[in-house]
């Protein structure tokens, strides 16, 4: 029966889910770090707004092209519902909506507080109504009296989002690229890479504080480990999947025999940067170019991932 | 407890097509699409040189016991009976395609609005569906609650579908599922089918 095996890819999921799985991992990884940095490292406000404000654009920008592509746009009130993660516990969509909507609820939430005290949303007329109304200055004052409890429910809630990114695509059983262990892993490794990235070129470019360095030398150290760290998964998905089903084998061939994923995104989003950051924590580098040269290609490889591995998914149907 | 199964002899299958207008026409899919038929019945040429045979090899949505496409449905739209019949509430479906991602078998195609407005054309005032959403072969229910058979094995000149009961050990269908002639496809997955195929040895030997 099944002799006649046919190979084919998918024209359901293509680069919008890339961009949705993209910006949800950059956006809630970028505001899980900024909050943790801004509670045990070092109280940072303007840190915090931009992780804070990245997250919340990021997944909605996000959540918009899952949104726009959905065939009954009213049916998504089903899964707005809390509940919905409970009676679909087996759905990760349904969890990852939850992770989306309470991250971006307690990241606001964390950041009002710094907002109130910030001149910049004072010269916005809309925000400047908002954030003096006597409800949100209450809000604010509660949310200082807990304010670690409040970030830690964002931080939780942001890794949910980085981690569920990955697991969506695992969750489908037919395609051996996604159908594995090694892909939740990958998603999220990338996620806190692309945000160190993000974060980097942000500390680089618009807050750029000489107090800043040592919180800049941490997320270059992180982001060393964590592409490498990719590059181990990466060697292992290969190993995976170049000796075991006919559906991995070609998803192998259909990505490694491509130069946008073999030099685009492990040569120019891993390799190289992570070759520049190398040399920065080794022996330093006198400019600021080539550490935001990194930055700007593992967010661009990030993308890269993503954007292939919707693609190369092979399905493999006897008939 | 009834546990409906269906099973294709591909030795009886002659590329007739009328189990898809027969199934189209009792669920009203969007046949101006031959990417969104509920069954659809594949044609192919296999062997080399003069000794080419064709074959036929009809699929539909396998009804698993252990569904892939509901375990990723967030919405809850997509649902089994307790008989073992898989299907969509259309009302709840908001056609995230997760159970198309999902689906092994190619067997969860999305019925748009446009497919829709093309539907209340072609099927006229009796066209059924309220919204739109990811469609699927329901093995006729509806017809099976009154006592019949779905549209496709009613309708099939070969009889080459077979739909039955596998908790019925004198059902025609149990005994050629339970004797290994009928197979069901890709068990490696776990999806645990209920569509069974007896394999054509036209071309084994």
């Amino acid at each position: 029966m099944d002799v006649n095996m046919t190979y084919a890819t998918q024209d359901m999921w293509t680069w919008w889910l890339a961009i949705y799985l993209y910006f949800g991992g950059l956006g809630a990884a970028t505001l899980a770090v900024t909050f943790l940095t801004d509670m045990y490292l070092k109280p940072n406000r303007a840190l915090v707004i931009w992780g804070a404000g990245a997250g919340v654009v990021l997944l909605a920008l996000g959540s918009l092209m899952l949104f726009g592509h959905l065939l009954d746009k009213t049916a998504v009130l089903t899964i707005l519902n809390p509940m919905a993660m409970l009676d679909q516990s087996t759905a990760w969509i349904a969890w990852g909506t939850q992770f989306i909507i309470w991250m971006m609820v307690w990241g606001v939430l964390y950041a009002l507080p710094y907002v109130r005290e910030t001149e910049f949303p004072r010269k916005v007329p809309g925000i400047r109504d908002l954030i003096d109304k006597p409800f949100v200055i209450g809000t604010a004052k509660l949310v200082q009296s807990f304010h670690r409890s409040v970030g830690w429910l964002a931080v939780i809630n942001g890794v949910g989002v980085a981690v569920y990114t990955g697991l969506l695509l695992q969750s489908f059983p037919a395609v051996a690229l996604w159908h594995n262990p090694a892909v939740p892993l990958l998603f999220t490794v990338s996620a806190f890479s692309t945000a160190m990235a993000f974060l980097l070129v942000l500390m680089y470019t618009l807050l750029h504080d000489q107090a800043d360095e040592h919180v800049r030398v941490l997320y270059e150290r992180i982001d060393l480990v964590l592409i490498a760290a990719e590059l181990v998964i990466l060697f292992s998905l290969y190993q995976y999947l170049k000796n075991g089903s006919e559906s991995g084998v070609r998803s192998m061939e259909l990505l490694w025999n491509d130069y946008g994923w073999l030099i685009g995104f492990i040569g120019f989003g891993l390799i190289v940067p992570f070759l520049l950051e190398l040399k920065g924590v080794m022996r330093g580098w006198a400019s600021r170019v080539p550490i935001l040269t990194a930055a700007v290609l593992v967010l661009a490889g990030g993308y890269l991932l993503r954007h292939y591995f919707m693609y190369a998914g092979v399905y493999a149907y006897p008939w | 407890m009834t546990h409906y199964a269906m099973v294709i002899d591909l030795n009886t299958c002659v590329g007739c097509n009328a189990c898809m207008a027969a199934c189209a026409m009792e669920n009203q899919t969007p046949v101006w699409d031959k990417n969104k038929w509920r069954t659809y019945v594949h044609d192919k040429e296999i062997g080399l040189g003069s000794d080419v045979q064709r074959r036929f090899f009809p699929r539909l949505c396998n009804h698993c016991d252990n569904p892939p496409c509901m375990t990723v449905c967030p919405t809850g739209a997509t649902q089994k009976k307790a008989n073992g019949i898989v299907f969509v509430d259309q009302d709840l479906c908001m056609g995230c395609g997760a159970c198309a991602m999902a689906c092994p078998y190619h067997a969860r195609v999305p019925v748009t609005r446009r497919d829709m407005r093309e539907g209340r054309e072609f099927y006229g005032s009796d066209y059924r569906r309220s919204s739109p959403s990811m469609d699927k072969c329901s093995f006729c229910d509806h017809l099976v609650e009154q006592g019949r058979k779905p549209a496709c094995v009613e309708t099939c000149v070969g009889s080459s579908r077979m739909f039955g009961d596998l908790d019925d050990p004198n059902d025609p269908v149990a005994q050629m599922v339970a004797s290994g002639a009928a197979r069901a496809l890709m068990p490696h997955i776990g999806t645990r089918p209920n569509v069974y195929y007896i394999d054509d040895i036209r071309w084994r030997g």
